[in-house]
C-alpha cells in the first residue's frame, strides 16, 4: 500500500502532470458550469486533446475535468438556478434560495469546502477498496465475468431514470450496435452491408460525441434558454454557525455518496438526490429546506463528489463503468491501448496509482480555485449560448475527425447527434445506450466462453457460488424499485380507505 | 405538429423494426457452432429480440400514458413557493422566442450543418466549419455581425493552432489550401 502510494506520486508529482491535472480541473470547472456541456460532453470532446499525452497524463487531465466539472456544476445551480450538471439539480433548491437571501457566497463556499471534504474522505475509501476488489476479480472466471456485466447493465437501467424497459432497451440497443464489424473471435463481419468503414466497428469516441454533445446542442436549441438572474455577493464570507451546521450534512453526504458511487451505474446524481432526502429527513432546520437551507447545498454537493470518486472504484477495479462519464473514460484507456479491470493494478501499477494521487492534487487546485474565485468563473455565464453552440458543434466535429483522421468519424458523429437529440425528445435514456456499447465486445467473449464452460448451455452461470450471489443481487435491484413503488402504493390506498371511512358521508 | 407522444410512439416502432431485422440478421450468422457454444449470430439475436420486445412494451406503455415522474418536484414536495418556481418556466424563452420558432432554429441550424458536411471538401475543414459558425450566429441567433466575426475568427485560429500546429491533425482542406 504504502509502496504504491509512493509510486503514485512520484508519477502524479512530475512538473507535467500537475500541469495537465491543472488543465483537467480548470477545464472541467468552466464545463460543469456552463449550462449545456456536461462531463461526460467535455470528457468526450476533449478525448482527442490528449492522443499525443502518455496515457497517465492524458488520463489524469480527462479525470479531472470528470471532478472539476463537479465544482463548477454548482456555481450555476447557486447563480442562475440553472444545474451545469445532472448532479447539481437537487443543489438549485437550496442554493438558489440561499443566493436570493444574498448568501450566494456561503452556498458556494461551503459546495467546495463539502465537496473537498467529501473527495478526500472518498479517495482514501477508493484507495483502500479498489485493489482488494481487483485481487477479488481476478480469481474471476468468465462465468463471474458475465454475471458481473449483468449485474452492471442491470445497475445502469434500474438508475438511468424512467421506465425500466426503456432503459433496458437501451442497453440491449448498445450490446446490437457493438456487434458491428468483425469482432474478435469470429471472423465473419456483421451488419457491415459492405461499408470498408463499417468493419473495425462503429468507433467509440464519435457515438459519445455524438449523443452527448451534438445531441444536447440540438436538444437545447429548441429547448431555449433559461433567464439568468443576477446576483449581489454580499457577503463571502461563510459564519462560523453555517459551517458547525454543515459537518453533519458533509459527512453523511460523503458517505450516501460513496455506497451509491460505487454500485456500477448509479452515479452521482441518484446520490445528491438521495442525500438531499435524507437531511431533509433528519436535520434539525427541517423546516428551512427549500428556503435556503445550507444544509442542503453541503449535503448534495458532497454527495456528488464522494459518488464521482467512488465510481472509480468498479470502473478500474472490475472495468465496468459507474456512469455515464465514467464509461467514456472507459473508453479513453481502450485508446490507448489499455484493457480496463483488475489486470490493470498489476500490470499498469504507475497509471493507477498515478492517477488516483492526482485525485488529491486535483482536489486541492479545486478548493484553492473555487473558494476564491467562484464569482470569477459565474462571470463566464455572460457567454451568449448563441456563440456557444456553434462553437461546440465546431469542436466536436474537428475533435471526432482528430481521433482516426476518417471523415467516416465525422458522419458517425453527425448521425448519432441526431440519434442523441431524438432519445432527448422521446425521453429514452443514454447512459445504458453507453454502457451497453462500452461493454459489448467483453459481453460477448464471456459469452462465448461461458457457454463453452457449460458446453452451450448457461446454467454454469447458476452452479458457481459468486455469479448466483452477483445474480440475485441483480434480481434483486432490478424488482427493488417497482416493489418498492407498489408497497407504497398499497400503504397509500390503506390510508386513502382509512380516511374515506372517517368522513362522514353527506347526503 | 408532431408531439413529443407520437415522437415516442414513432421512436419505439422504429426500434422494434431494427429489433426485429438484428435477429433475423443475426439468425443468418449462426446462433451456435459446432459443440453448442455460442456463435457469431448469438449476441445480436439475443440483444436484438431484447430491443424489439421492450419497444413494443414501449408502444403499449406510451399509449397508455403513465404521468411522467420528476425527480424534483418530489423533494420539492410540499412547499408551494418551489413548485410555482419550477412550474414558472414557461414557453418563451428569454429572447421572447416561441416553441414553434426555436423549432424552426433547430431545422435551420440541421441544414445548415448538413451543407458545412457538404463543404468540406470544397472549402476545407475550418473555413466550412468557421462559417457554420458564422451564419448560425448572425442569421439564426441574430447576433451582431462585427462580433461575430470576431469569435468566428478566434475560434477559427486556435482551433488550428491545437489540432494542425500542436496536434498535427491532417485536416481536410480545401481551395484554401494550408488554413
Amino acid at each position: 500500500m504504502i509502496e504504491n502510494l509512493i509510486l503514485g506520486f512520484q508519477t502524479a508529482f512530475t512538473p507535467e502532470n500537475i500541469f495537465w491535472c491543472f488543465i483537467g480541473v480548470f477545464a472541467g470547472t468552466v464545463i460543469g458550469l456552463l449550462p449545456g456541456l456536461g462531463s461526460t460532453t467535455g470528457v468526450a470532446i476533449l478525448i482527442p486533446l490528449t492522443l499525443t499525452l502518455e496515457p497517465v497524463t492524458a488520463l489524469i487531465m480527462l479525470a479531472g475535468i470528470y471532478y472539476g466539472a463537479q465544482y463548477g456544476g454548482t456555481i450555476t445551480s447557486v447563480l442562475i438556478s440553472t444545474p451545469g450538471e445532472a448532479a447539481s439539480v437537487v443543489t438549485t433548491l437550496d442554493g438558489y434560495k440561499m443566493a436570493r437571501n444574498g448568501r450566494a457566497g456561503a452556498a458556494l463556499s461551503i459546495s467546495a469546502i463539502g465537496s473537498f471534504i467529501a473527495a478526500i474522505i472518498s479517495l482514501a475509501l477508493l484507495m483502500a477498496l479498489a485493489p482488494p476488489l481487483a485481487n477479488l476479480a481476478l480469481q474471476f472466471g468468465p462465468v463471474e465475468n458475465l454475471a458481473i456485466m449483468i449485474l452492471g447493465l442491470v445497475i445502469v437501467v434500474s438508475f438511468a431514470g424512467g421506465a425500466f424497459s426503456r432503459g433496458l432497451m437501451m442497453a440491449a440497443l448498445g450490446l446490437l450496435i457493438s456487434t458491428v464489424g468483425v469482432a474478435t473471435g469470429f471472423s465473419s463481419a456483421r451488419f457491415t452491408f459492405g461499408n470498408v468503414d463499417l468493419l473495425s466497428g462503429i468507433p467509440f469516441v464519435e457515438v459519445m460525441i455524438g449523443l452527448f454533445a451534438v445531441g444536447e446542442v440540438l436538444h437545447q436549441i429548441r429547448v431555449g434558454a433559461a433567464a439568468p438572474i443576477r446576483t449581489k455577493f454580499r457577503d463571502l464570507m461563510i459564519t462560523r454557525s453555517e459551517l458547525k451546521r454543515s459537518v453533519g450534512p458533509i459527512l453523511r453526504g460523503s458517505g450516501v455518496g460513496f455506497i451509491l458511487g460505487i454500485l456500477p451505474g448509479a452515479g452521482s446524481t441518484l446520490a445528491s438526490f438521495m442525500s438531499y432526502g435524507i437531511e431533509k429527513r433528519v436535520s434539525k432546520n427541517r423546516d428551512q429546506f427549500g428556503k435556503g437551507a445550507i444544509e442542503g447545498v453541503a449535503a448534495p454537493e458532497s454527495a456528488n463528489n464522494a459518488a464521482a470518486n467512488a465510481n472509480f472504484v468498479p470502473t478500474l477495479a472490475l472495468g465496468i463503468p459507474g456512469g455515464g462519464t465514467t464509461a467514456v473514460l472507459l473508453g479513453a484507456f481502450t485508446i490507448y491501448g489499455l484493457q480496463p479491470g483488475p489486470l490493470l493494478f498489476e500490470t499498469q501499477p504507475t497509471l493507477i496509482w498515478g492517477l488516483l494521487v492526482s485525485f488529491f492534487i486535483g482536489n486541492v487546485l479545486l478548493l484553492v480555485l473555487n473558494l476564491p474565485l467562484a464569482p470569477v468563473f459565474g462571470q463566464m455565464l455572460r457567454i451568449p449560448y448563441g456563440y456557444l453552440y456553434p462553437i461546440i458543434l465546431l469542436t466536436s466535429f474537428v475533435g471526432a475527425y482528430a481521433v482516426s483522421n476518417n471523415f467516416f468519424s465525422v458522419l458517425i458523429v453527425f448521425v448519432f447527434g441526431i440519434i442523441g437529440w431524438i432519445m432527448k425528445e422521446v425521453d429514452l435514456p443514454m447512459a445504458p445506450l453507453v454502457l451497453g456499447l462500452v461493454l459489448g465486445p467483453l459481453f460477448e467473449k464471456s459469452l462465448v466462453q461461458t457457454s463453452a464452460i457449460g458446453q452451450g448451455s448457461f446454467l454454469v452461470l447458476f452452479e458457481h457460488p459468486i455469479s448466483v450471489v452477483i445474480l440475485v443481487f441483480a434480481a434483486l435491484l432490478a424488482a427493488g424499485p417497482s416493489l418498492t413503488r407498489r408497497l407504497v402504493a398499497r400503504r397509500h390506498a390503506k390510508q386513502a380507505d382509512r380516511e374515506n371511512d372517517k368522513t362522514p358521508v353527506a347526503h | 405538429m408532431i408531439t413529443a407522444r407520437r415522437a415516442g410512439l414513432g421512436a419505439s416502432i422504429v426500434l422494434a423494426v431494427i429489433g426485429i431485422a438484428a435477429v433475423l440478421g443475426g439468425t443468418g450468422y449462426g446462433m451456435f457452432v459446432d459443440g453448442g457454444e455460442v456463435g457469431p449470430g448469438f449476441l445480436p439475436v439475443f440483444a436484438g429480440s431484447l430491443v424489439a420486445l421492450f419497444a413494443v412494451l414501449d408502444v403499449m406503455g406510451r399509449l397508455k400514458r403513465v404521468p411522467e415522474h420528476d425527480p424534483l418536484k418530489e423533494v420539492a414536495g410540499a412547499d408551494e413557493e418551489l413548485a410555482a418556481d419550477l412550474a414558472a418556466e414557461s414557453d418563451v424563452d428569454i429572447f421572447g422566442r416561441t416553441q414553434s420558432q426555436r423549432t424552426r432554429m433547430l431545422a435551420i441550424v440541421l441544414g445548415v450543418l448538413v451543407a458545412t458536411l457538404a463543404l468540406v471538401q470544397v472549402l476545407g475543414f475550418i473555413p466550412a466549419f468557421g462559417l457554420m459558425l458564422f451564419v448560425i450566429a448572425v442569421f439564426v441567433e441574430r447576433r451582431k455581425w462585427l462580433p461575430s466575426l470576431l469569435v468566428t475568427v478566434v475560434t477559427c485560429v486556435v482551433v488550428y493552432l491545437i489540432f494542425v500546429t500542436f496536434l498535427r491533425v491532417p485536416l481536410p482542406e480545401g481551395v484554401f489550401g494550408g488554413f
